[in-house]
């Protein structure tokens, strides 16, 4: 196999796969950080975000581009409603009863998508797209959007989180939250913000994935470990590091095919977490531990 | 003398167990007040129920002509009390201006005047202002915490034992800020564990045990009260 055979067929497709997850994982990463649980409706929240986008394209009649913000938009707000609904209601209460109860959430949603439309796969637009040529690289087109996507949506969080009053405030909360309420600093308005940055993520997330592949009502749950592997691997609470952990991810689950049969691809996420926790629980970069 | 904070029989504690017991002080607007005490005395609870951390079952808390008893601390923060805790008194990964900025979060408008005057008693820290706070040593952290707390300009600064675990020399250089910090018209009431250091250099003086009223004079009175020399010598 020569150099381009592997990045064209691993290599970039990796990277594709790592953008998708590191989108997912820096949502999970800031929940961890600041609400402290991990939220395992995260994928399915991701998969409502895919099938939103999907809606905007077939009756509004819009490119699936133009369907993204929608579906950004549209699932920030749910994820928001389903805090206010659901895990308001448990925050006094040990951390593992929100886990648990966000399981509960990530079937509902997953039910919602499969009544709304249906177990069919779908996709959103049809035919094959062939690659272009760049030098010998073979790159379609939604690959350079998903990967682009990521970096302005990533780049603009870090942006909000290092400049903006608000952005601190979210920092200070995972920081240190006691001292943030002792600063005045409305923790509701956070977890808000918290939701709106997560879900916003997660239907971007779910949308790539779609675009890259086809849009599936379990596609969203088959993401979670990886996106749990990812953030944890690039340290709880670390935007770069989960975008780290996610690129690295998609790639070791593209370049085990090489070694193990592609039925175990998922398992390299698996295998990657349990070596984190065990050799560095903190991740790559200093996180929390968990 | 005008009392700018008035504790008036206090009585509660954390769920169902009294910690406090008919505790009474006062604060005048320009004075150095501090709290001393053997181990588990309730000089810290003391100080917490200013600030709404516990439960009051009785007595009254009066600050600036009104009453505070049982406020929510974001309510009892903007009416112009701050408060340093002890331990995790700083945001570790955020710079030391992004600790001053948090602690100013409820001001509306410039902050300006307010980062000018911290920078002013904490001159240390204008340089390493870009610094992570969590890479700072123990006397340079509590600088930050006391300088997040002044961000709001509060009447009335808390203070739990600020000099926990620092050196002497840094534990001359809090009081002496501290005392910066009251001629710029701000009253403080602090816990302390180091008794004969905060007494020489505090205004008053309260002697909490078993979470009563003791004791209470100047800082020099009670430095020769007999009973009270004897509690932090050793008898």
């Amino acid at each position: 196999m020569d150099l381009f055979e592997l990045l064209n067929f691993y290599v970039i497709p990796g990277i594709v796969l790592g953008s998708i997850y590191a989108l997912g994982a820096v949502g999970i990463t800031l929940i961890f950080a600041i609400l402290r649980y991990a939220h395992l409706a995260h994928g399915d929240l991701a998969t409502l975000g895919a099938f939103i986008a999907l809606a905007a394209v077939t009756s509004l009649g819009i490119s699936p581009l133009a369907a993204l913000p929608v579906a950004i938009l549209a699932t920030a707000a749910i994820a928001v409603g389903i805090d206010k609904v659901f895990y308001n209601h448990l925050r006094e209460r040990p951390k593992i009863v929100t886990v648990m109860a966000s399981l509960g959430i990530a079937l509902m949603v997953r039910s919602v998508v499969q009544v709304v439309w249906g177990v069919d796969t779908q996709t959103y637009t049809r035919g094959i797209v062939r690659p272009d040529d760049y030098f010998g690289l073979r790159i379609r087109d939604r690959e350079i959007y998903t990967v682009v996507a990521m970096v302005l949506l990533v780049g603009g969080l870090q942006l909000f989180l290092t400049r903006s009053k608000w952005g601190k405030a979210m920092r200070a909360m995972s920081d240190n939250p006691n001292l943030a309420l002792l600063s005045g600093i409305d923790n509701k308005k956070v977890v808000m913000l918290t939701w709106v940055i997560a879900g916003g993520l997660c239907a971007a997330a779910g949308f790539f994935l779609g675009l890259n592949t086809e849009l599936k009502s379990m596609m969203g749950w088959h993401m979670l470990l990886p996106m749990f592997a990812a953030a944890i691997l690039g340290g709880v609470g670390r935007v770069e590091g989960a975008v780290l952990g996610g690129l690295i991810v998609g790639i070791a689950e593209e370049l085990s095919v090489l070694v193990i049969p592609s039925e175990y691809k998922a398992a390299m996420a698996f295998a990657i977490l349990l070596f984190m926790l065990i050799v560095r629980p903190t991740g790559l970069l200093k996180g929390k531990v968990l | 003398m005008r009392a700018l904070l008035s504790m008036e029989n206090l009585t509660g504690g954390y769920g169902d167990a009294d910690i406090l017991h008919d505790v009474t002080l006062t604060v005048a607007p320009d004075e150095i007040v501090v709290i001393v005490g053997p181990n588990g005395a309730g000089k810290s609870t003391a100080m917490k129920s200013v600030f709404g951390l516990l439960t009051i079952r009785g007595g009254k808390m009066r600050f600036d002509g009104e009453d505070l008893t049982g406020w929510a601390p974001n309510r009892i923060v903007q009416r112009g009390i701050c408060y340093v805790p002890q331990v995790d008194n700083i945001f570790r990964e955020m710079s030391i201006h992004e600790n001053l900025e948090m602690g100013g979060f409820l001001k509306k408008g410039d902050l300006s005047a307010a980062y000018d005057r911290v920078y002013t008693l904490f001159p240390d820290l204008k340089e390493r202002r870009r610094t992570m706070a969590g890479s700072l040593s123990g006397g340079q952290r509590q600088m930050v915490a006391m300088g997040r707390a002044l961000m709001l300009d509060p009447k009335l600064l808390l203070l739990d034992e600020p000099t926990a675990g620092l050196s002497p020399r840094y534990m001359e250089q809090i009081f002496q800020i501290c005392r910066d910090v009251r001629d710029t018209g701000v009253a403080i009431l602090l816990v302390e564990q180091h008794a004969k250091q905060a007494l020489a250099f505090a205004d008053r003086g309260y002697v909490l045990a078993a979470g009563k009223n003791r004791h209470e004079g100047s800082g020099a009175e009670l430095l020769a009260d007999r009973e009270v020399a004897e509690m932090f010598l050793g008898g």
